[in-house]
């Protein structure tokens, strides 16, 4: 397509300009402990320092100060029984500093799930005992409409 | 490069606070905050006068959803944007939704991430199709325009050109080339790496195999297809011929009549 077929890069202008970038970033939880702000992505693999850098400068317009960037290896595992190997894919990672001013914690998104879900299990355990006590008063009048009576 | 969308490269700066709140502006649906934006919002008649721009929250929380979607088990959205809908939009307006689609896709990744990381489940994983099914058709909406313009300037598709070579096996590729800083006689290193056509004995008798096999396949198809009207001839000796001249175009069954295979196993009625 011509809006991903690029001509190579000359020096002067005008430069080369992406218009519609197909980068991705994943904003994920620093395995080891790290500085404040220190940010922590899973980027596209094709992605260099700089495309990070000017990602988030010109889309999310965020103050960067530095990036670096790491190919993780993807884990090789081989199989219990068969003993074949599989292997995952390689992981861009790059570590962004912010100002120093800056701090960052990873937010936590399930503290109130089991709130919440122990919630939704006594709504459903009461609408379940209403029912067992709407079946045990048409015991005796079985097929009379649940409007009937009170 | 995306000729169409060179008056448009300015808005790359603006495109930050350009107005997720108007793609948000489904006066139909209100549902989700953010997803909204990337999804749906089909009848909304956006001008620039209705554009307003709205303080957006510019941190890293973009990378995360809204936080009453956290703990959810569903989280309800629109559909896809479609191609007709995203036609009639300008190119300025197609350059904003993608980058709130961009910034919709990044969100859902990190989300995902999260969620497979703790074992928990991610709700509603078909955001992130929707979301790829818009880029896509975005994409196809540009690419559109882009050969409009490109006819119309130079007459020509303004395409990534493509031949069909022959790769090493001797089997018909597409060829997709792209630019080079030298050119190809002076690319000394190119000249003597590329392979010019292909030769060697190994390669001849792959490909007599190759195609054999190809042969055999078709082969084996036409018989087949041939012996199932004979069968069929047999069975039902009253058959309607212009049924199965439709049903195999490629089987003569004029000629099929003829054959001895096509008689069944009964004694043919003489004189009725």
């Amino acid at each position: 397509m011509s809006t991903r077929w690029y001509p190579i890069y000359q020096r002067g202008n005008p430069q080369l300009r992406v218009f519609l970038p197909n980068f991705w970033m994943k904003l994920i939880r620093p395995t080891e402990e790290q500085p404040p702000n220190v940010v922590t992505f899973s980027v596209s693999m094709e992605m260099t320092k700089y495309d990070v850098r000017s990602y988030l400068e010109k889309i999310y317009k965020l103050p960067v100060v530095d990036v670096r960037t790491r190919i993780a290896m993807g884990e090789t595992k081989k199989d219990q029984t068969y003993g074949y190997i599989t292997k995952k894919d390689d992981v861009k990672l790059a570590y962004v500093t912010l100002p120093r001013e800056e701090s960052f914690v990873f937010p936590d998104f399930f503290s109130e799930k089991a709130e919440k879900q122990e919630k939704e299990e006594k709504a459903l355990d009461e609408s379940k005992a209403g029912f067992r006590r709407f079946l045990d008063r048409n015991k005796k009048r079985p097929g009379t409409p649940g409007w009937f009576s009170i | 490069m995306s000729s169409t969308l060179i008056k448009c490269f300015n808005l790359a700066k603006t495109v930050g606070n350009a107005t997720v709140k108007s793609f948000l502006a489904a006066p139909k649906q209100p549902l989700q905050a953010c997803s909204a934006a990337a999804l749906q919002t089909p009848h909304v008649q956006m001008s620039m006068q209705q554009m307003h721009t709205s303080p957006v929250r510019r941190d890293l929380m973009e990378f995360f959803d809204d936080k009453k979607n956290w703990s959810e088990n569903e989280v309800k959205v629109g559909r896809a944007w479609r191609t007709e809908e995203l036609r009639i939009k300008s190119n300025k307006e197609l350059h904003q939704l993608w980058f709130v689609l961009l910034k919709e896709r990044n969100m859902l990744l990190t989300m995902e991430h999260e969620c497979n990381d703790k074992m928990e489940i991610f709700p509603s994983p078909e955001r992130i199709d929707k979301v790829k099914i818009s880029m896509e058709n975005l994409e196809t909406v540009v690419r559109e325009r882009n050969k409009a313009y490109h006819l119309l300037e130079t007459g020509e598709t303004g395409e990534r050109p493509q031949k069909a070579v022959k790769n090493a096996f001797g089997l018909q590729v597409s060829y997709k080339s792209c630019e080079h800083a030298l050119p190809p006689f002076m690319n000394l290193k190119w000249i003597k790496s590329r392979n010019i056509g292909f030769g060697g004995r190994a390669v001849n008798r792959f490909l007599l195999k190759y195609r054999e096999k190809l042969y055999n396949v078709k082969r084996k198809a036409k018989n087949r297809s041939r012996n199932e009207v004979m069968m069929i001839l047999r069975r039902n000796p009253n058959f309607d011929l212009d049924v199965l001249r439709r049903q195999f175009p490629d089987v003569n069954v004029d000629k099929l009549c003829n054959e001895d295979k096509i008689r069944g196993h009964y004694v043919p009625k003489v004189g009725v």
